[in-house]
């Protein structure tokens, strides 16, 4: 198996070479073409199947190669000579265009190359002395070896040897350390840097490659043609070498073989109709895109059954003195703090995480940890204060520097190299950034084994080459905290490990972050779930907007009443229904049996809930319990999804998005997503965008009597609110749609205690005046005290449901969001 | 004198420059796709405004607007079949199948419409009048004018009519744009027939001036391409004030250093711009959020 | 959220079926005929010149045809699309005569793709019979045996020609040039700079455009501060057009001296009433012409093409010319050859003696030294007058 590609090539290039043996001349050209195409195909797959990077400015490196074999063989110097050094040549200047490339990407840096590929054809056109100008130049003639004079079948020969050397580089290329780091900061340029991969560098090197390649291919095109000019390389002809990966299968050791002989031969195969060949050569390209988007080799391997991955070796290597290195040290931050166009993410945090120990950083939504995370991991500057790893204040370096200073961190939504496999993401990993030999495989027997080891360790059981993307939810975190692990870490960041894991494997990663921690290494963790945090931290640091409020021990942290109303929210300002509700028993809306996820993980499980004609629930629990994904459901934003959605008598779980809003279901989302560019009245008038003949002046009027707030900005833009304007902008937004039923995520996220006191007195009035509400907040003991009923969900389970005084006082709700108590013994 | 033309010259091709690489903004707005037949756009409202006004006699007003018509229509095509086919999937391969969809386009029309370059007459481009010393026609007027109202226009129906509301909603917001009970899908198709017409009226204004034949959008893609990377093609904005900067440049450069350098002068400013600002004039970064 | 648009199976097959036929569906070869080859620009902005050419030659065979062929055998045109590209038109010239064996090549309009095909001609000793480019290094490539032939204008010998009109019809003293930025605008540069320097002429400047520039304002404003008083303009007709547009912009009335570009289109319809100011060199055109072989030949153009009205639609009538007599020269060569090989024609196209085409009566067109069957002589100047190109009497 492991020389199948190798023999693969081996068997091209001996077919070409014995092809050239035996056919005519025209078919020497056409083969060689083929394989010229092939090698400048290897070079663009570097740059678009590894590095993710597009070009349509090959053509200007190809010109470059093929005229400077062309000026420097015509000036004397010999072939064999003047083949590299126009290699070199092109592999120079693609370097030089990576830094202009490198700052921008997608349409921008499309542009940068397409300009570079004009500025080269002007060059060829203007530069006479060197290039012979629009007519160029002629009499290159073909090298010579010894006494042989190449000839058409000799180029051919030499175009296919030149093209299974790159294939087979290319090959090695994609499986040593520089290849799989080219992927690896195509797929998640943030946790690359984080494993200390620099992308500068990857990217550069990347482009050289690609343009020397394509400068080699040239540098044969010329003496095969004897003869190059500015005509010889049209702007189209790039875009043809990029169709000729992308159609062959970006990223496929021979996607560039399929390609080629698609753009080359076709054509040929086409030329008798001669006006008419670009006209049908085009549809065909359409074809061939309709019929195997990703490719002809990327669809058939779609096809093909997947082979067997080798079972992972048992772990035989000390992993103690693999991650334990030597003598750590403890992380120091003081007084570290951020803003963001003034508002204050973060504030004089301090706290130190010692080694061997598991220090919790927790705090409601929008309380700062995931900012002052990203300080620490170099992602952000802060402003004040120093992050101090040993002698080493890291506060400001860039995240690879970090990562390599013994820093490793891990990412709320997992961040893996979702195109490579588990075990080649721990393996990349293992480098810290130093790549090693670029056509070397990454996977040296002792590497290997370590990876291998440290899957074990982290309790990943699945197959090591399975793509990262397609693990199922639990794998990829454990395969993410390996790789971290990979880097050796002194101090590892966690960022909300346990979200969306089922409670065993809740139960399973505490002991695995027990056992990190017991390696010697410092372990800072975000989490949301107490009952694993109060469970295993050692000293837990809590914020609330920005500040530290508790840092003490859990059993400490957990009685301290600030953090309890930072949690819960105070009942103190709320106002309950009047007298108790009481209404017709059919539900407006209803979900029967909702299953739902992202990709492969489940989020909901079988979620059952009924809201009744003017009644107000409360759908609590935990972050990351499945409430929002519920909303999202509903809304028709999430699809698709298994069960029923009644709204009144009529399933909508079929329905777009937009049917759904004009059916009647109007959702305020979590983060109240106004339009930041349009005027506060805009806004307001796109909530009724489904109605017709609406009296607009009147309704306007009455909703800001309700929020008159807004009133004094209806011409500002929504931008420019503060949060609790924003949120009252989105909930009059929403009844603007004259909804049947209005749904709210999370209305009081990161709102100051004033603005959610007002908040929920304008929801109070709402529920007066007979909406039906679907409420979702954080803010429990506050949620209950203006809803009827509610339920609460549990890692995508309803686990309570009941009248909301009922509810309020039952001890599930508090060790759904604050853990179970029994944990803590 | 020198100044005085070149200037003029320079803002009525930036002009149109910044009208075409406008088609491109709204769809990348919308949709995070372009339409890379842009050009083969351009040349369709010309070559069908010539069919219709000229060689069938129509009335002019009535040749445009069926133009511009069928200008949206193949918009919506674009949109269906070359593009939503493989953004829809995540792929990105509707760059090459618009780039593939322009060259079928192209020549079809070369063996439909005729393999020669035709006159577009018109009254605005047979008499020059003086402009401080330069002569210019009319049209050469009209269209900085049109380029500017068009321009106005657009952001007027974008932000004073509900549809346009709407389709700035679907730019801010996918997500809430549908919990507005916006449908996202038909706004996208409506922004590439947008960006088609708006090609198309380029074309047609354009034609009197040049010539009409099968290939004459190839390189106005091109450079429109490039006007709408350099204005930041996230702000309408700043892509039309980097079309009348790249007319300008163009024209300037042409006339002081002569015409040698101009590409190699105007495509490096281009490369130099973008490093210094990775997201054009006036564009905005995507934010990039760990 | 998204819905698949997926291709259902059926239509899958169907698909790949179809495209599998029409790309192997090569049309059933016609047996035992003459074949000659064609590498022209078929498709792109130069498209009218290579359909040009193919009309010119067909109805030149259908004439041979007529009166039974050559060497017994019906003559078969066969037409590869170079795109202008050099590359392209050297892979084309390989197949037809390696894979096709055609006796001969005819080339289009590129100078650099005639470059690049005249090689491989003369080391295969095919004849290659030049029809439209008019690039001095075609016919004159230095190779001991050349194959290359033409029926056209040289660069070299309409840029004296061009230079002597100005001088003598305009007392030309200090010209500009306004040169389409191609390699026949630079071929012409070089061309148009060695004829005023063997008259010991300074020139105002040189400026070049582009084939898609709309305005030419800039360039022609720099020709004026620095006192042009001819211009020499090469461009074809649209390009050219653009030009005149321009000088009518500035109001500028300089004269203008030009190479054939504006024969090749409707010059008057682009570019209005300032197109009879234009004078051009020509070797040949349909409308007073009085020739009766002229007008035989389009009558079978109208005959043959029904699109085709007036004279003003057989546009480029010298490219129709070119083809037309420089496939009755090779006919007649291969004839007299009594063979296909490529020596025996060349040897043959040397011995022609007298032979009465369509452009002129040509005496000996080609001998070992001359592969140029047109010269200096052959050269008249011409303008528009409506949509029609009248002789100018000198």
């Amino acid at each position: 198996m492991r020389f199948a590609m190798p023999l693969t090539i081996l068997g091209l290039t001996g077919a070409g070479i014995a092809f050239a043996l035996l056919a005519g001349s025209y078919a020497h050209f056409i083969l060689a073409l083929v394989a010229l195409t092939t090698v400048v195909g290897v070079g663009l797959n570097i740059l678009v199947g590894l590095a993710g990077q597009v070009s349509l400015g090959h053509i200007g490196f190809y010109a470059i190669g093929a005229y400077a074999t062309a000026i420097l063989t015509l000036k004397g110097l010999s072939f064999w000579l003047a083949l590299p050094l126009s290699g070199a040549l092109a592999g120079i200047i693609g370097a030089a265009l990576a830094l202009p490339a490198l700052r921008v990407s997608g349409p921008y840096l499309a542009m940068i190359t397409i300009a570079f590929a004009f500025i080269v054809q002007h060059g060829t056109i203007e530069w006479r002395e060197l290039t012979g100008g629009q007519n160029g130049l002629m009499g290159i003639m073909p090298p010579s070896l010894g006494p042989l004079a190449f000839a058409e079948r000799e180029m051919a020969i030499l175009s296919t040897l030149l093209a299974g050397l790159a294939l087979y580089l290319f090959h090695r290329l994609a499986g040593s350390g520089w290849g799989k780091a080219m992927l690896a900061v195509r797929d998640s340029e943030t946790a690359a840097r984080s494993i200390g991969l620099n992308p500068v560098t990857t990217k550069t090197v990347a482009f050289a490659l690609s343009a020397l390649f394509t400068g080699l291919a040239g540098a044969i095109f010329a003496p095969l043609m004897m003869f190059v000019a500015p005509d010889s390389f049209p702007f189209s002809q790039s875009i043809l070498f990029l169709l000729a990966v992308i159609v062959g299968g970006a990223g496929w050791v021979v996607g560039p073989v399929v390609g080629a002989i698609v753009t080359v031969v076709l054509p040929e195969l086409l030329a008798w109709l001669a006006e008419y060949r670009l006209l049908l050569f085009g549809a065909l390209l359409l074809v061939t895109l309709w019929l195997a988007p990703a490719g002809v080799i990327g669809t058939l391997a779609r096809r093909m059954p997947r082979r067997k991955p080798d079972a992972g070796k048992p772990a035989d290597i000390d992993l103690q003195s693999f991650l334990g290195r030597g003598a750590s040290s403890a992380l120091d931050v003081k007084g570290i703090g951020i803003a963001f166009g003034g508002i204050k993410a973060a504030t004089d945090v301090s706290f130190t995480a010692a080694p061997g120990r598991i220090t919790s950083v927790i705090g409601p939504n929008g309380a700062g940890k995931t900012t002052v995370l990203n300080m620490i991991g170099g992602f952000y500057r802060p402003q004040s204060g120093e992050i101090r790893l040993g002698a080493a204040d890291l506060a400001g370096a860039p995240a690879w520097r970090v990562a390599r200073a013994g820093i490793a961190r891990t990412y709320q939504t997992t961040q893996l190299f979702g195109t490579m496999g588990a075990l080649d993401n721990v393996l990349i990993a293992l480098r810290r950034g130093r790549l090693g030999n670029p056509v070397k495989a990454l996977d040296a027997p002792a590497d290997r084994r370590a990876a291998a080891a440290l899957l074990a360790f982290v309790g990943y059981r699945g197959a090591p080459d399975t793509a990262a993307a397609d693990l199922a939810h639990v794998d990829r975190r454990l395969v993410e905290i390996a790789r971290a692990l990979a880097t050796r870490p002194q101090v590892l960041l966690l960022d909300e490990p346990a979200a969306g894991l089922m409670r065993s494997d809740k139960a399973a990663l505490s002991t695995l972050l027990r056992r990190i921690a017991d390696r010697g290494i410092a372990v800072i963790l975000v989490e949301h779930d107490m009952t694993l945090v109060m469970g295993i931290s050692d000293h837990v640091v809590v914020l609330d907007a920005g500040r530290v409020i508790a840092s003490a021990a859990p059993a400490v942290v957990r009685r301290d009443p600030l953090v309890l109303d930072a949690y819960l929210g105070s009942t103190a300002y709320a106002r309950p229904r009047a007298a108790p509700w009481q209404g017709p028993g059919d539900p407006v809306l209803a979900a029967v049996k909702l299953r739902a996820g992202y990709g492969a993980a489940a989020v909901l499980d079988d979620v059952d809930f009924a809201v009744r004609p003017g009644e107000m629930v409360a759908l609590l629990g935990a972050n990351g319990a499945g409430k929002s994904t519920t909303m999202r459901a509903v809304t028709g934003l999430l699809r698709p999804v298994a069960g029923a959605i009644v709204l009144e008598d009529r399933d909508i779980v079929d329905l777009e998005a937009h049917r759904i809003a004009a059916a009647g279901v109007a959702l305020v989302p979590e983060g109240r997503q106004v339009f930041p560019e349009l005027t506060v009245l805009d806004n307001l008038m796109l909530g009724a965008n489904t109605r017709r003949h609406v009296d607009t002046s009147a309704e306007l009027n009455a909703l800001l009597t309700r929020f008159p707030r807004l009133r004094a900005r209806l011409a500002n833009r929504a931008g420019l609110l503060s949060g609790g304007e924003q949120q009252m902008l989105a909930i009059a937004r929403a009844l603007m749609a004259k909804p049947r039923i209005l749904l709210l995520d999370e209305p009081s996220l990161g709102l100051a205690p004033a603005m959610i006191n007002e908040l929920f007195e304008a929801l109070a009035d709402l529920r007066d005046e007979g909406i039906t509400i679907l409420l979702v907040d954080q803010m429990a003991r506050l949620a209950l005290t203006i809803a009827d009923r509610g339920y609460v969900l549990e890692s995508g389970r309803i686990v309570r449901a009941g009248a909301a005084d009922e509810l309020a006082h039952d001890p599930a709700l508090e060790a759904a969001y604050l853990g179970h108590a029994e944990a803590e013994q | 004198m020198l100044v005085v033309s070149a200037i003029i010259s320079g803002l009525g091709l930036g002009s149109m420059y910044g009208l075409i690489a406008l088609g491109f903004h709204v769809t990348y707005v919308v949709s995070n796709t372009v339409n890379f037949s842009q050009g083969s756009s351009m040349m369709l409202g010309a070559v069908l405004g010539y069919v219709f006004g000229i060689r069938l006699g129509w009335p002019m007003p009535l040749a445009i607007l069926i133009a511009l018509i069928l200008c949206a229509l193949f918009g919506l095509v674009v949109e269906r079949t070359l593009v939503r086919p493989f953004a829809e999937r995540g792929s990105n391969a509707w760059l090459m199948a618009t780039v593939a969809g322009g060259i079928v386009l192209d020549n079809s029309v070369l063996f439909t419409f005729g393999k020669e370059p035709r006159g577009f007459p018109s009254v605005l481009a047979t008499k020059p009048i003086d402009l401080f010393g330069a002569g210019v026609y009319p049209l050469q007027l009209v269209i900085p004018l049109a380029g500017l109202g068009i321009a106005v226009a657009l952001h007027l129906a974008l932000n004073r009519t509900r549809v346009g509301k709407a389709l700035l909603a679907v730019v801010q917001n996918k997500d809430a744009a549908q919990l507005m009970g916006i449908n996202v899908r038909l706004a996208v198709a409506s922004s590439f027939a947008l960006s088609t017409v708006l090609a198309g009226l380029a074309g047609l204004l354009i034609a009197p001036l040049y010539s009409v034949h099968s290939d004459m959008g190839t390189l106005f893609g091109i450079k429109a391409f490039a006007v709408a990377i350099l204005g930041g093609i996230t702000s309408a904005w700043g892509v039309m004030l980097a079309g009348l900067v790249y007319g300008l440049l163009e024209a300037l450069v042409t006339a002081f250093f002569g015409s040698t350098y101009t590409q190699i002068v105007v495509f490096s400013v281009v490369i130099v711009a973008l490093t210094l600002m990775p997201n054009g004039l006036l564009g905005r970064a995507a934010v990039n959020k760990v | 959220m998204p819905t698949r648009t997926r291709i259902p199976h059926v239509t899958r097959r169907l698909l790949l079926a179809a495209t599998a036929a029409t790309v192997f569906a090569v049309p059933a070869l016609a047996q035992d005929t003459l074949k000659l080859g064609l590498v022209a620009a078929m498709s792109g902005q130069s498209a009218k010149s290579g359909e040009a050419i193919v009309r010119g030659l067909s109805i030149a065979i259908d004439e041979i045809n007529a009166k039974g062929g050559l060497l017994g055998k019906k003559v078969e045109l066969l037409v590869r699309d170079d795109e202008s590209n050099p590359a392209k038109g050297a892979v084309a010239a390989r197949e037809l005569v390696q894979r096709e064996k055609v006796v001969a090549l005819f080339g289009g309009l590129d100078t650099p793709v005639s470059i690049a095909i005249v090689p491989f001609a003369n080391q295969n000793k095919v004849p290659f019979m030049g029809v439209w480019a008019a690039g001095t290094p075609i016919t004159r490539n230095g190779a001991a045996e050349n194959y290359a032939f033409r029926v056209s204008a040289v660069d070299e010998l309409v840029d004296v020609a061009l230079v002597e009109y100005a001088v003598k019809k305009y007392g030309a003293k200090n010209p500009g040039m306004i040169l389409i930025n191609n390699p026949w605008g630079e071929s012409n540069e070089k061309g148009l700079k060695a004829a005023l320097e063997a008259r010991k002429l300074p020139y105002a400047g040189i400026e070049k455009f582009e084939t898609g520039d709309v305005d030419v304002v800039p360039q022609l404003s720099r020709l004026k501060q620095a006192g042009a008083d001819v211009l020499f303009l090469v461009a074809n007709v649209a390009p050219s057009s653009q030009v005149v547009k321009s000088l009518d912009r500035m109001s500028w009335d300089v004269p203008i001296v030009s190479h054939w570009g504006p024969a090749g289109g409707r010059f008057s319809e682009l570019a209005g009433a300032s197109a009879a100011k234009v004078h051009f060199i020509q070797t040949f055109s349909f409308s007073g012409n009085d020739s009766p072989k002229a007008k035989a030949l389009f009558e079978a153009l109208r005959k043959k093409y029904p699109e085709i009205k007036s004279f003003a639609d057989v546009t480029p009538a010298v490219g129709i010319a070119n083809a037309y007599d420089g496939m009755h020269l090779i006919a007649l060569a291969i004839g007299k050859a009594g063979s296909t090989e490529g020596p025996k024609i060349r040897a043959a196209l040397y011995e022609i003696d007298k032979y009465e085409g369509l452009i002129k009566t040509y005496a000996k067109p080609f001998t070992p030294t001359n592969h140029d069957a047109l010269s200096a002589q052959d050269y008249i100047f011409t303008y528009f007058k409506g949509d029609e190109i009248l002789p100018l009497t000198q």
